[in-house]
């Protein structure tokens, strides 16, 4: 953890270079190559040696002698500025920051940066080199196995794709039909109306001065019974003084006295946390996702599809056959019923319609690998929260009563590894949040981390077989193999030196 | 509805462009003592000492009132007075109601800041002698003597009190001058009277009525005052009223929690220190103290303001007018007779102490944020650090580390393995600060609350019940730290038992300890709380948060045997907090304003003790652009105490998160300070011994350069480098002083600057201005490390400024960096002194403090020479006759190309030793 963190590996080009220099690797270095990486000896070998810099020159025995003659520490790689390099036979080299040598901490799994005698580091190399090469095959088993499910999960969103497009075409057949139908009704219905209308109108003429009294005052009351009662319950909430608006409401006034001591407590520490206007947000933002749910309304399934549209095709010609027949002897509430019926229907196949167009508006990777994630969510609970993360649509961090929303879907960024969501509730004193969201090859298609690096700035961690890539695991085989060859052959000089 | 609501937010957003909610806070006329006493006018104070005679050796004297007047108030009791006299240039004047008049009630001393040490500095007076003014035709005056060359004076009538120049008789600091004073005696309520105050729906039931006392000083040779902090204003104070200035409030000193403080302003925030400095032109410095913890407020009087009055003062002398005002109390007022700046400053802390050494590790760099989040973020970040290799010794968590704000206790989710934590991040040399506040989360299931209501230890309300008021936790209570048995008791709460999930490696942070309480009248307690005693709090409130941070550092002395010296940072901070770790400005903007007056704050607390202080780096509120935060790093790292610091709404501003750049720039202005830890520390020392702050105007060192007086753009860190920030965006050029008459070399590029100077300097975005001045030397060291632990064996390098003499000397102390054995000797304490081409090396270690060593196995491995001649190739070195090479060297490492400079190469000689380096 500690190397990989804090060290800059070096490509692995340099191995064989390090395998020739092995018996330098002694544990005490006097050789004033020391901590000097084996493809920069040649810029050292002159008698007199330019700092890198250019500012300056030094002697060879200026090289390494603990003294900084340069500054940027060409002659010492324990100089500010200089780096260390660690041969770590048995493993990867590594360069270090000059601060780690001989500062009482072992760096390098060779223990070559402390060299001063002040401690002692034993040399784990080969143990981390083996170490290495376990959890890196275990890291190319996975990508194995995970190539073969995103094989499976491209298959499904391929037949996936090809029904969501025939439902398309179906619905836009049926939309011709049924749009047709409304029409016709609607013309009908009208037709009713009209002579209704008129004679309604007669009638009342006649009798409108005396009724008219009599009508008008129980419905007012009736009216006006509900509203009063409304009214009370919020003065009385609003005077108890508990809920989280009134609070704001005082502070809109800047005027903190009348308040409860508990009150104005919340109150003044809310300057500095912003809650009490978050509860607030949270609040708000909960009416409006109620609105969300009513405009979805499941639509018949493909198989009874086909039948049901050859009943609209006969009712729809019944009503044409009625067309023809004089408007009094219709039944007028089972047209209006009809035509009810069926501009809800109509809607219901728009909203279906323009929900699939928008979904194929949606780019679902270069194979539609992630066709699948559509309309699915994928929750994590951590600490208080639960998070649900929707590709496509939103993030929200839900929690107690309230749901926040974190962001909503924007794109995929850096090469379909992310998965970018904007515009989510607006921090107090702070941006509006957002999350990004990192995708790595696993197994199984699952969130597992969350993490709020600034506030209002999340972070998510998610694993999916999707992105387990063929052409990584060539190169991680590739790798492999040069680890093991590392290894196998300070074994081998290991032996010989026994 | 939701439009509503939507308004709503919007106000509430808008808002807080200007926050600083002035109306929840009292001005000077919305507080009856400040109003009463700014309304009366000189010359009304009819009050004479009688029975002026010596006892028990001090000068003592009853006031009372010349006259009988106005025949429906009570009749004024006689005062006693006493003048005691200390060693070193030290008068004290107390004035109390007489005991033996039964009062209504003992009037409040504070305890606990005077440093026992300093009874045994008394001068037991013998006599005293009379005189008469103006050649026998004035009043008649007692003179006492003071120190050698000054008096100290009672005038009998009108009463006065003075000290005066032996020689010439010039005066130097009086009180009552202006026939100002005025002490309202507590009394028996008549039943007409109404004594109760309202401000804003809160009531002070005020039941021992009025009591306030206040009088004008006089400071003479003086052309400026400066101190009584902590105010965000100027370092010079700026009159408050007077012919030509607009009037404004007087400055405040009343510890407050004041959410998003503006940048200028003479209104009160987070600490109180009633010490005000004056010094002027003649070179001279002379000090004022006054010993009170209720509300003070003070106003510095513009020349002129006087002239109506009909008062005699001397004319010959240039002379400034203060006018103090406190709401309860006695007066118990030191007079310090300087006359350098640095004799006032140790005069002062003859009193109320010298600041504590700090532990090497908190001079170095601390990262704080609110809130590093769990266990995750902090391995986390520790390992950016590490990854960028920025060094930093301190990571901090804020108040949501805990179980819902119960302090001493950790959440569980986020820090389920608190010690293996603070171990990871040990085995760096890194430490952890923890955050720990005075309220007490009310809930009978947190054993630290079960035990501190049962023992009945918490503060009372006045009506006899333990105070209950709101802050982080909810509803909480606060301990009365004015007991000494309730310190103790906090202090063990620090215990490794005591304190689960604490190591060895963990620090504290004392916030809200003015105390800040949320539904509380201007967010603090209310003034009729009781303490121990039934004192009431409105009597020792400035003081309560010093209290706080005495009980906290105390436990940690306990908690490591007292072989650990403790840290801890406080917000709220009274005379004598010095003793007990550092402070910093408190809750700060991320704006140009703010980076500009965390300099003459800094200042001010520096010059009053609290030598160990800091702004936020960054500022805590608000977002700092990358210009600004590479400023305010590049300012801070000559800080004394240096932390980056951000509220939880901003952005995450750790210093690698505005590309390379940027990176690069916060990490040299953060190695700087690393480098210069040698320097720091010894400046510490310093301040440790003789009270002398780190951080120090330009005057204390010039103190006859007029040019300087008033400049706090520009700070000495020590009395050799000389800072200014750059306080402005895309600054292409600064202007700065450099004072004195000796050279300045640019500490990057060693060029040469002359001094009694204004120059206009180019600026670039890799530094802020920083001069070492020509006669100085500077201990530095070169290698960068992780965290300064990691130091401790690293080799030293001396830059030697040379002067028109081809001179210069300096210091170097070292010791463990963190035990008390530095107390018995166990130190290394050098000298450097460069003359005649000869560097020398000789002890400075004080051989009587004990047997207790301190050995170093460091080197010096580096000299460089500022302002020599080049030409010499060797040096040879004694004892051993070894020789080592001189060549030109680079002035400093690894970061921006810096300038060469004539060096010393390998010199091998060890800071312990005596030694001797010939240039040939």
């Amino acid at each position: 953890m500690k190397l990989t963190l804090s060290v800059i590996n070096l490509s692995l080009v340099f191995f064989s270079l390090i395998i020739s220099s092995h018996e330098s690797s002694s544990s005490l270095p006097s050789n004033s190559f020391l901590g000097i990486p084996p493809q920069d000896e040649e810029y050292f070998n002159g008698e007199i040696i330019k700092c890198k810099n250019g500012s300056k020159k030094f002697t060879k025995t200026q090289l390494n002698d603990d003294f900084c003659d340069c500054p940027d520490g060409t002659d010492e790689p324990a100089c500010p500025g200089g780096k260390f390099y660690c041969k770590n036979v048995g493993h990867s080299p590594s360069l270090l920051y000059s601060s780690r040598v001989n500062d009482g901490i072992c760096d390098c799994c060779d223990g070559s940066d402390e060299y001063d005698g002040k401690v002692k580091c034993p040399n784990t190399c080969i143990k981390a080199g083996k170490v290495a090469i376990e959890s890196f095959k275990r890291k190319i088993e996975v990508y194995q196995e995970g190539i073969a499910l995103r094989k499976q999960e491209i298959e499904q969103a391929k037949r996936a794709v090809a029904r969501d497009k025939a439902e398309l075409s179906g619905l836009e057949k049926e939309r011709e039909v049924v749009g047709k139908l409304v029409n016709q009704l609607d013309e009908l219905v009208r037709k009713l109306e009209q002579e209704h209308q008129e004679n309604e109108d007669k009638m009342r003429e006649a009798q409108n001065e005396k009724v008219e009294n009599e009508k008008n005052g129980p419905e007012e009351n009736a009216d006006n019974q509900i509203e009063p009662m409304k009214t009370s319950d919020v003065e009385k909430r609003w005077q108890s003084g508990k809920s989280p608006s009134d609070q704001n409401e005082k502070d809109g006034d800047d005027s903190s006295e009348g308040l409860s001591r508990e009150e104005l407590g919340q109150l003044v520490a809310s300057r500095w946390t912003g809650k009490v206007k978050e509860i607030d947000q949270a609040k708000n933002d909960q009416e409006n996702g109620g609105q969300d749910a009513g405009y979805k309304e499941s639509v018949a399934d493909n198989a009874s599809h086909q039948s049901w549209l050859n009943k609209i095709q006969e009712t729809a010609q019944h009503f044409l056959n009625l067309f023809s027949a004089p408007v009094a002897n219709l039944d007028a509430n089972q047209i209006r019923k009809e035509y009810n019926d069926y501009t809800a229907k109509l809607s219901d196949i728009d909203s279906r319609i323009s929900s699939l167009t928008g979904k194929f508006k949606h780019d679902f990777g270069k194979e539609n690998e992630f066709y699948l994630f559509y309309d699915r969510c994928f929750e994590l609970e951590q600490d208080k929260y639960v998070y649900e993360v929707c590709p496509f649509k939103d993030a929200k961090q839900k929690g107690g009563n309230s749901e926040t929303l974190l962001g909503n879907w924007v794109e995929f960024g850096n090469s379909y590894r992310l998965m970018l969501f904007t515009d989510g509730h607006k921090c107090w004193n702070g941006p509006d949040r957002h999350l990004k969201v990192k995708l790595r090859c696993g197994l199984k298609t699952e969130l597992t981390g969350m993490d709020e690096p600034s506030r209002c700035e999340y972070a998510a961690l998610m694993y999916t077989p999707v992105l387990c890539l063929e052409e990584k695991v060539e190169e991680f085989k590739q790798k492999l193999e040069s680890m093991n060859q590392v290894q196998e052959q300070e074994q081998r000089w290991g032996h010989d030196e026994l | 509805m939701k439009h509503l609501a939507f308004l709503f937010l919007f106000f509430l957003t808008s808002q807080t462009v200007h926050s600083w909610k002035k109306d929840e806070f009292r001005a000077c006329d919305q507080t009856p003592f400040c109003k009463r006493a700014r309304f009366r006018k000189p010359g009304s104070c009819t009050l004479i000492a009688t029975d002026v005679s010596i006892s028990d050796g001090d000068l003592t004297a009853k006031l009372i009132p010349i006259a009988e007047h106005d025949h429906d108030q009570d009749p004024i009791k006689p005062l006693t007075l006493s003048v005691s006299v200390y060693r070193d240039g030290i008068m004290r004047l107390k004035i109390d109601e007489d005991p033996s008049l039964d009062p209504p009630k003992k009037r409040f001393q504070v305890p606990d800041v005077i440093v026992p040490e300093f009874e045994g500095k008394k001068l037991w007076l013998q006599s005293a002698s009379s005189e008469k003014l103006d050649g026998n035709t004035g009043g008649l005056i007692s003179v006492v003597y003071l120190s050698d060359g000054y008096e100290a004076v009672l005038r009998h009538d009108p009463f006065e009190v003075y000290v005066r120049e032996k020689a010439g008789k010039r005066r130097v600091v009086s009180l009552n001058s202006h026939r100002l004073f005025d002490f309202e005696q507590l009394r028996v309520k008549k039943e007409d009277e109404d004594w109760e105050e309202r401000f804003r729906g809160h009531t002070d039931t005020r039941p021992y009525g009025p009591q306030s006392i206040s009088f004008d000083v006089s400071f003479y040779e003086s052309d400026f005052v400066y101190g009584i902090p902590e105010h965000a204003t100027s370092f010079a104070l700026k009159p408050t009223r007077g012919p030509g200035v607009e009037e404004s409030e007087p400055y405040r000193l009343f510890n407050l929690d004041v959410f998003e403080y503006v940048h200028d302003s003479p209104f009160g925030i987070y600490g109180s220190i009633p010490f005000m400095v004056s010094h002027g032109k003649s070179g001279k410095s002379s000090g004022f103290f006054w010993l009170n913890a209720a509300e003070m407020q003070i106003d510095v009087l513009a020349k002129g303001w006087d002239a109506e009055n009909g008062i005699l003062m001397p004319t010959e002398q240039s002379r400034i007018d203060t006018f103090w005002m406190t709401e309860a109390g006695i007066v118990d007022t030191f007079f310090f007779v300087g006359p350098g700046p640095k004799d006032v400053v140790k005069q002062y802390m003859s009193v109320t102490g010298l600041p504590a050494m700090p532990q090497l590790f908190s001079t170095a760099y601390h990262q704080c944020r609110w809130n590093y989040r769990d266990e995750e973020d902090v391995e986390n970040v520790d390992s950016k650090f590490d990854e960028h290799d920025i060094p930093y010794d301190v990571l901090w968590l804020d108040i949501e580390h805990t179980d819902g704000k119960r302090y001493f206790t950790w959440d569980k989710l986020l820090f389920p393995h608190p010690e293996e934590m603070q171990r990871k991040l040990a085995a760096k040399g890194r430490r952890m600060v923890t955050i720990v506040d005075p309220h007490i989360k009310r809930d009978d299931s947190f054993h630290l609350h079960k035990d501190a209501s049962q023992r009945g230890y918490y503060v009372k309300d006045a009506s006899g019940k333990d105070f209950d008021g709101w802050c982080w936790p909810g509803s909480s209570s606060y301990p009365d730290v004015l007991n000494p048995e309730i310190r103790s008791w906090w202090a063990e709460k620090f215990s490794y038992k005591n304190y689960i999930g604490s190591t060895p490696s963990l620090y504290i942070w004392n916030d809200m300890n003015e105390p800040s309480v949320f539904n509380g009248p201007e967010v603090t307690m209310p003034r009729d709380v009781l303490h121990l005693g039934g004192v009431e709090h409105r009597e020792l409130h400035n003081a309560y948060g010093y209290y706080f941070h005495m009980a906290t550092a105390d436990g940690l002395v306990k908690r490591g045997d007292g072989k650990d010296r403790p840290f801890v940072l406080s917000r709220a901070f009274f005379a004598g907090s010095q003793r007990y770790g550092a402070v910093w400005t408190g809750d700060n903007s991320a704006d140009w304003d703010h980076l500009r007056v965390s300099v003459p704050m800094i200042l001010s607390l520096g010059l009053t003790g609290m030598s160990f202080s800091g702004a936020d780096v960054g500022g805590f509120f608000g977002n700092p652009d990358p210009e600004l935060l590479v400023r305010w790093y590049q300012l801070g790292a000559y800080y004394p105490f240096f932390r980056g610091h951000a509220h939880h709404d901003t952005k995450r501003r750790e210093p690698w998160l505005f590309g390379e750049r940027n990176t690069a720039l916060m990490r040299d202005a953060i190695r700087i300070r690393y480098t210069l830890l040698p320097y720091f520390y010894t400046l510490f020392r310093e301040a440790n011994v003789s009270g002398v702050p780190v951080v120090r105007p330009l005057w204390m060192e010039f103190p006859s350069d007029e040019a300087a007086f008033s400049n706090d753009e520009a700070f000495m860190v020590g009395n050799s480098l000389l800072v200014q920030g750059i306080y402005e965006t895309r600054a292409k050029h600064a202007s700065v002083y450099l004072p004195g008459k000796e050279s300045w070399y640019d500490l990057r590029t060693g060029t040469t600057y002359k001094g009694g100077k204004t120059h206009k300097l180019e600026v670039s975005e890799e530094s802020i201005p920083a001069f070492q001045r020509a006669g100085t030397i500077v201990p530095r060291k070169d290698r960068l490390r992780r965290s300064s632990t990691q130091m401790m064996h690293d080799p030293f390098t001396l830059v030697i400024a040379l002067n028109s003499s081809q001179e210069a000397e300096g210091e170097l102390y070292l010791d463990d960096g963190k035990s008390f054995d530095f107390k018995h000797g166990a130190y290394i304490h050098r000298r450097f002194v460069f003359s005649n081409g000869h560097l020398t090396s000789s002890n400075m270690a004080s051989s009587t403090l004990g047997n207790s060593k301190f050995s170093s196995d460091c080197v010096i491995e580096r000299i460089i020479l500022l302002g020599y001649t080049p030409g010499a190739k060797t040096a040879l070195i004694e004892p051993g006759n070894q020789k080592a090479e001189i060549e030109l060297g680079p002035l400093r490492f690894g970061g921006q190309h810096g300038g060469a400079a004539v060096t010393i190469r390998k010199p091998g000689v060890r800071v312990a030793e005596d030694w001797k380096i010939k240039v040939l």
